[in-house]
């Protein structure tokens, strides 16, 4: 099947998913209205869970229906290639992952289900938006989208002060950057009069491009998208809003939108600012050092376990920051596949957090965990196997991950960074290790019996999908790698057309 | 002529910011808003986007500020105000940041002011064509309908969300 | 067929000169198979246990191994954790027959699936089976299926029996990934694996800080090895463009050039993972510490196997390290110093453990200097032998901390186990560990015709015949260093037998009741071992000393039969030396063939024993507990009896202790470790100081993102 953007009406085939987790969003939305007061009560919470999960189910199909269309030309507003559809699954697997592990939270928390969940598709449609954005105004208007879901989620539980308050801090900062991201955006059109990425591509490696304007465009965009990765020194919400927002919207949007974030980085810097590299390389090199060593630094003194996941995400997003310096293809096809890792592993691990917290926000310091080895050796064993993988350990798909990201680095000669990335990792052992330590070789300290530990069907599936993909992915990559790399190859038509263009 | 009055359009557009944030009440901030606004609907005209400053005025400067209005005098703020830049070092520091923020981007784009010509032409061709609110309306619902309707979710999912966190009963 | 489990290529072709029928594996996968399933089958039943021990906690009591009618979960593991090591040992077996009576030259690549593949780079997970692999494997398994054996007597009334056995079974199949894997990558993954089952068996008695410290430090000092792994393996990437075995050694010599700087880089970094994992001069740190495991995990982690994965290591890259003589010399210079530094730390020690942890390393470091000084064959010779006789002291030692144990448990008197000065007389209630636990110390000591003789004989000799050619006089200094730490070796394992079996007994009357042999599943594998470090040796006789007395006057059907086996592995490094330092010498620096030094060494060796079981006999030795705080008239009937002593003791073992004491105490334990403490307590103050910027403020948040966005644009205008 072929997409010509010449017709609008191709439009709704493409955004397809999107739309159906549009549509879906409102329908979950009308569906927890129409329950009414008695939405709160547990398992009809739990039934809006799963009515919002048949919505991802829709727009799965609706994307792996979209891997047998082609495109023609590249001149429309959404791209239909490998790296949006990649990205698609990414958020995809963030949104399932995320509605599992929020099931017994949303209700133990009396939270509002039906508001809960479509926000939760509203920023997955406004994260596949950024990824398939081949406009700066669609990058934009996803970012958004995306963004203000999970600023509404991360304040979403209204008893709580500091889930209050990780929502207006997180919506400030937000704002803050988002300013001079749309300043970038601004900046870049004034130079290259145009917002589609591949002509700005055009404009900026044939050199028409208005010099000083587009570097400051370059950067201001390179700021808003830091921002969203969160990248040090522009970093300081992670840690806050991690901590205080409700955790599984922690463990969506710490994987999700990190996801999309580079997504669109990838994109907008590999598509259209590759003509720019010397100018930005040396920028992106200092950031992603200065990420990697730094988070994981933090890391080790942190004692609550969501902090101590933050930075560790901060840290994550350090050395994807290297595939973008690196911006080769190699490079994307291992950030894609990173990212996929990435999610999967991180919410896993936030999954075990949420059980051990009781579905709340208690039970969340390293003390805490003493003693769940003993009482919860299952529990613990997937900590330990998720915690392993965020590490970066043989025969897990977190291990895989980083070999690919370090070959890519390899490929584009970037060697103190690789290092870097090789003894960064080597620290972050430390403080994953050390929650694993807490798990299996402390008592508690009082002695008392823990609290036992629920874990609904939903949660447990979440665990066993977890598990199954780290371990899978860590010793059959084969066939997803494949697919990454294929996908990171789509991102690279803009490259040739501007070739052919010269 | 017409470069006098954009520059006292975007004086009066700045200061009006800069009184957003450093009236000392919330319905003064609030004026000065309406000032900034109302002083970029003027630009707008210089621009002879005249259907755009019309919106302008009418959405921001009218409807929305109001009820602004409305909501501040309702909830009787602007008895509790606190400064919340501590004084000495924090603020010397700020300034400095934001002086040469500002620095950097002066310097670099004043030598820079002629501006693509392009960009210009088209609009002309198109409101010629079309007329002020068609040169808009067109574009939007062929070319950008993608943008115009993911802006019709934005706007949805910042409904919801500010209804979530604002509902009398949690 | 199934996609995993099925041989998708053998790669390359059998040699020319193979008239034999060519080298098939008989199902190499099952090796690993097994024992990865026996960590399945008893992670499950330890977490079914774990959780029953749970659920009596929750409800207020504590969970006990019942004595009688134990409990399925605790009778398994004991059926299945060894089992799956014989099972692996019987296929190794089978191969081994079949590859010797097959001829080939290269090895055999049997590839699974391809494990990480990308444009430029492919790495499959494949298992290469030639003659080195085939010799490590046996002694993993085959040792290891001992040391399982001998674990279930030890560790049976363990409450957590089920969680060691699967512990265990990893190991091994980690262990087993890292010598048979066919490229970097895999051995690698062996690599960390066996590290994290390390780490996590140091730690198995975790109820004790201690323990849990030495594991996790085990861990760490571990890592900074990785480190220099990973970045050797990514410089042979940039330079091959790939990183499996076969391919790199096969164009290395052409590629690299002869001591050039890559090369010898790659061989310094690989040398910095080796040193960690091995326990060398400056890593070794970690592996003292490591003995807070139980003690057949010592035997097996740290004295058989796993310590001695870089020496594996330095032999499968001899190629490199043939390439890069600064690399090979530094590999000698760390294992001679190791060798005499650790064995000078082991005179002084009273924990038997601690005797045979630093022995340990002071024998990895003989291998290192084996390696270092291009005999490959001597050093894995080595490794083999001291698989046998090191496995043997330490389940010996397992054996008498667990008899000794009993006694103090049934009397409830709180001593160390662990003591020697507690020991002492255990002759008479041990009998078959005293004689096997000799056997092993006659073998360590270099006496002939016990293994250790031969293999250490041989690791010396080389290292004198190579100051034939340049570093003439660093060969001389690291070949006297080796001799005297022959010496030395002699000596403080006699001191440790002596103390240990002869004399009185010192653990006390009551206590002596109880005290008795442990149970066959213990001493069956002592036995087997003790017959292994008796004839051990015998399989590698040098040509030269064939048909000497040494060789029993040519009466052995064969000579040098590892040499030769090994020849298609090592042969190219040796071809390289050969070319550009010429070949070994036919005589020591001092003049003399490989006969007379042969047997001088075993001479100088028997009269060291000989010597020091009369002097160590002669010392009073007090219960740890009184020799603390010694009363006054025994202390006088102690320098009665010392006059002479005294004097010796003034002059030569005083020094030699207060030098030990003082390496240990204040290099060891104070300079390196404070060197450690530091690294971290820095990174933490950083953490700390980075941290503080945290302060919630969002006035803050938006300042430090402003002035990123100024650094930014002033980056970028610049």
């Amino acid at each position: 099947m072929v997409i010509d953007f010449s017709s609008n009406l191709d439009y709704v085939r493409a955004l397809l998913p999107e739309i159906i987790l549009c549509v879906w969003g409102m329908v979950v939305l009308m569906a927890g209205v129409w329950r009414g007061e008695s939405s709160e009560e547990g398992p009809r919470a739990e039934g809006l869970g799963w009515l919002a999960l048949v919505g991802v189910a829709f727009a799965a199909v609706a994307n792996g229906w979209l891997h047998g269309v082609r495109e023609v030309g590249t001149d429309g507003m959404i791209a239909v290639d490998g790296f949006r559809l990649f990205s698609n699954w990414i958020f995809l697997t963030a949104a399932l992952l995320g509605m599992l592990v929020s099931f017994a939270y949303v209700y133990r928390q009396r939270l509002q289900a039906g508001e809960y969940y479509a926000l939760m598709l509203f920023s997955v449609a406004g994260m596949m938006f950024m990824a398939g954005a081949r406009n700066l105004i669609v990058v934009f208007l996803g970012l958004e989208v995306m963004s203000i879901a999970v600023y509404a989620l991360s304040a979403f539980n209204r008893r709580d002060r500091r889930s209050a308050e990780a929502g207006l801090k997180y919506f400030i900062l937000g704002a803050f950057s988002t300013g001079f991201f749309l300043y970038g955006i601004a900046l870049t059109y004034g130079a290259t009069g145009s917002t589609h990425l591949p002509t700005i591509a055009l404009a900026v490696s044939n050199g028409t491009a208005h010099g000083a304007l587009l570097l400051f465009g370059v950067a201001l965009m390179g700021v808003g998208f830091a921002f969203k990765v969160s990248a040090v020194p522009f970093h300081m919400w992670a840690p806050d809003v991690y901590e205080g927002a409700p955790s599984p919207v922690t463990a969506f949007m710490s994987a999700g939108v990190k996801a999309a974030a580079f997504a669109a980085f990838f994109r907008v810097f590999l598509v259209s600012f590759q003509g720019a590299y010397e100018s930005w390389y040396g920028v992106m090199w200092w950031l992603s050092a200065t990420t990697m060593v730094g988070a994981n630094l933090i890391a080790l003194v942190q004692t609550n376990v969501k902090r101590m996941l933050a930075y560790s995400s901060i840290a994550h997003g350090g050395y994807l920051l290297v595939a973008i310096t690196a911006a080769n293809q190699a490079s994307a096809g291992a950030a894609l596949f990173y990212l996929l890792v990435y999610t999967v592993m991180n919410i896993s691990a936030f999954a075990v957090v949420i059980a051990v917290s009781n579905h709340g926000e208690e039970r969340l310091e390293f003390e805490d965990y003493a003693g769940l080895g003993r009482n919860q050796p299952g529990l613990a064993l997937l900590l330990t196997l998720f915690l392993l993988s965020l590490a970066g350990f043989p025969g897990t798909g977190g291990f895989m991950a980083k070999f690919q990201l370090l070959l890519g680095a390899m490929d584009a000669q970037l060697w103190v960074l690789s290092v870097i990335l090789v003894l960064s990792t080597v620290v972050s052992y430390a403080y994953y290790l050390r929650l694993a330590w807490y798990t299996w070789m402390r008592d508690p300290a009082d002695g008392g019996s823990p609290l036992p530990v629920y874990l609904p069907i939903g949660m447990r599936l979440a665990l066993v999908v977890g598990a199954a993909v780290v371990i899978w992915l860590g010793l059959f990559p084969g066939s997803v790698l494949d697919l990454a790399r294929a996908s990171a190859a789509g991102l690279g038509v803009a490259g040739p057309m501007v070739e052919i263009l010269h | 002529m017409i470069d006098i009055l954009f520059y006292v359009f975007a004086a009066l557009a700045l200061g009006g910011a800069m009184g957003v944030v450093a009236g000392r009440s919330p319905v003064a901030s609030l004026l000065f808003m309406v000032l900034c606004l109302g002083s970029v609907a003027g630009i707008y005209v210089l621009l002879e986007a005249h259907f755009l400053a019309a919106v302008q005025v009418i959405v921001y400067a009218g409807a929305i500020m109001v009820l602004f209005l409305f909501v501040i005098m309702l909830l009787n703020l602007g008895h509790n105000y606190h400064p919340d830049l501590k004084a000495g070092l924090w603020s010397a520091l700020s300034f400095a940041v934001a002086g040469a923020l500002f620095g950097f981007l002066g310097r670099q784009l004043w030598g820079n002011r002629t501006m693509t010509p392009e960009a210009g032409d088209s609009v002309d061709a198109l409101v010629a064509q079309y007329g002020a609110v068609g040169a808009i309306a067109r574009p939007l619902y062929t070319e950008w309908v993608v943008p115009f309707e993911i802006t019709g979710i934005l706007l949805l999912v910042a409904i919801v969300g500010a209804l979530v966190l604002a509902k009398q009963r949690v | 067929m199934n996609p995993p489990f099925a041989i998708l290529a053998i790669v390359q072709e059998g040699s020319e000169t193979a008239v034999e029928i060519a080298f098939e594996p008989f199902l190499p996968g099952l090796i690993l198979l097994f024992p990865l399933l026996g960590f399945l089958v008893n992670g499950a039943l330890a977490l079914v246990s774990g959780k029953r021990a749970a659920d009596v906690a929750r409800a207020g009591g504590e969970w006990t191994l019942p004595e009688n009618d134990r409990p399925s979960t605790h009778i398994l593991p004991s059926l299945v954790g060894p089992g799956v090591l014989f099972a692996a040992f019987a296929i190794v077996a089978a191969n081994f027959l079949r590859m010797q009576g097959a001829g080939f030259e290269s090895p055999v690549v049997v590839t699974y699936w391809s494990w990480i593949v990308t444009s430029t780079f492919e790495a499959a997970a494949s298992l290469q089976l030639d003659q080195l692999s085939m010799v490590m494997m046996l002694v993993v398994t085959g040792v290891g299926f001992l040391i399982h054996v001998f674990s279930v007597g030890y560790m049976k009334d363990d409450p957590s029996y089920p969680r060691y056995f699967a512990y265990l079974n990893l190991f091994v199949f980690f262990m087993l990934v890292l010598v048979s894997g066919a490229s970097f990558p895999i051995m690698f993954v062996g690599w960390e694996g066996v590290g994290l089952c390390s780490y996590l068996l140091i730690g198995f008695w975790f109820k004790d800080r201690e323990n849990a410290d030495a594991g996790k430090k085990a861990f760490i000092v571990n890592r900074i090895g990785d480190v220099g792994f990973l970045i050797a393996m990514f410089l042979l990437y940039n330079k091959f463009h790939t990183l499996d075995f076969g391919p790199v050694f096969a164009s290395a010599p052409d590629t690299l050039i002869y001591g050039g700087s890559l090369v010898t880089a790659v061989t310094l970094f690989l040398l910095l993972g080796a040193v960690g994992k091995s326990a060398q001069i400056p890593l070794y740190v970690w592996l003292p510490d490591a003995m807070a495991g139980p003690t057949p995990v010592s035997a097996l982690i740290h004295a058989a196997t796993m310590v001695t994965a870089g020496v594996y290591m330095v032999t499968r890259t001899s190629v490199l390290f043939a390439l890069a003589p600064v690399g090979g010399l530094v590999v000698a210079g760390i294992g001679a110093l190791t060798a005499l530094f650790a064995a000078t730390i082991a005179l002084a020690q009273y924990d038997i453990k601690k005797v045979l942890a630093y022995s340990t390393v002071s024998q990895l470091g003989y291998m290192f200097l084996g390696v270092g000084v291009g005999a490959y064959t001597a050093g894995v010779f080595h490794l083999m032998t001291h698989a046998f006789f090191k496995a043997l002291l330490f389940l010996g030692s397992g054996a008498v901390i667990y008899s000794i144990h009993h006694a103090l448990h049934h009397t409830h008197k709180d001593w160390d186990a662990q003591d020697m000065r507690n020991m002492g007389g255990l002759r008479k209630h041990l009998p078959v560990t005293c004689v096997t636990m000799w056997v092993a110390t006659l073998a360590i000591a270099g006496i002939w015709p016990f293994a250790g003789f031969f293999s250490k004989d041989e690791i010396i000799w080389y290292a004198g015949a190579a100051a034939e050619g340049p570093h003439t006089a660093w060969y001389v200094l690291f070949w006297a260093m080796s001799l005297v730490t022959a010496m030395m070796t002699a000596f403080y394992m006699t001191r440790m037998m002596i103390m240990t079996f002869h004399g009185e007994n010192r653990t006390g009357e009551a206590e002596r009741k109880h005290l008795h042999e442990p149970p066959p599943t213990m001493t069956v594998p002592l036995i087997v071992l003790a017959v292994l470090s008796l004839l051990g040796g015998w399989i590698n006789v040098p040509e030269a000393l064939k048909q000497s007395w040494i060789g029993m006057f040519g009466a052995l059907p064969m000579s040098e039969w590892l040499h030769h086996w090994l020849e298609p592995v090592v042969g190219m490094a040796v071809e390289i030396r050969a070319d550009h330092v010429g070949e070994f010498a036919k005589s020591a620096p001092l003049g003399g063939g490989e006969v007379v030094w042969a047997g001088l060494s075993t001479l100088m060796a028997i009269a060291v024993v000989v010597a020091s079981v009369a002097f160590v006999r002669k010392w009073v030795i007090l219960p740890a507990t009184e020799s603390a705080e010694p009363a006054g008239g025994v202390r006088r009937l102690l320098y009665r009896k010392w006059c002479v002593d005294e004097l010796y003791d003034r002059v030569v073992v005083r020094p030699i202790v207060a030098g030990s004491r003082f390496l240990w105490k204040v290099v060891d334990a104070g300079i390196v470790d404070g060197l450690v403490n530091v690294t971290g307590s820095l990174s933490r103050a950083f953490g700390f100081v980075g941290s503080m910027f945290q302060t919630g403020a969002v006035n803050t948040y938006a300042f430090i993102l402003t002035a990123g966005v100024v650094l930014i644009l002033w980056a970028v205008a610049l």
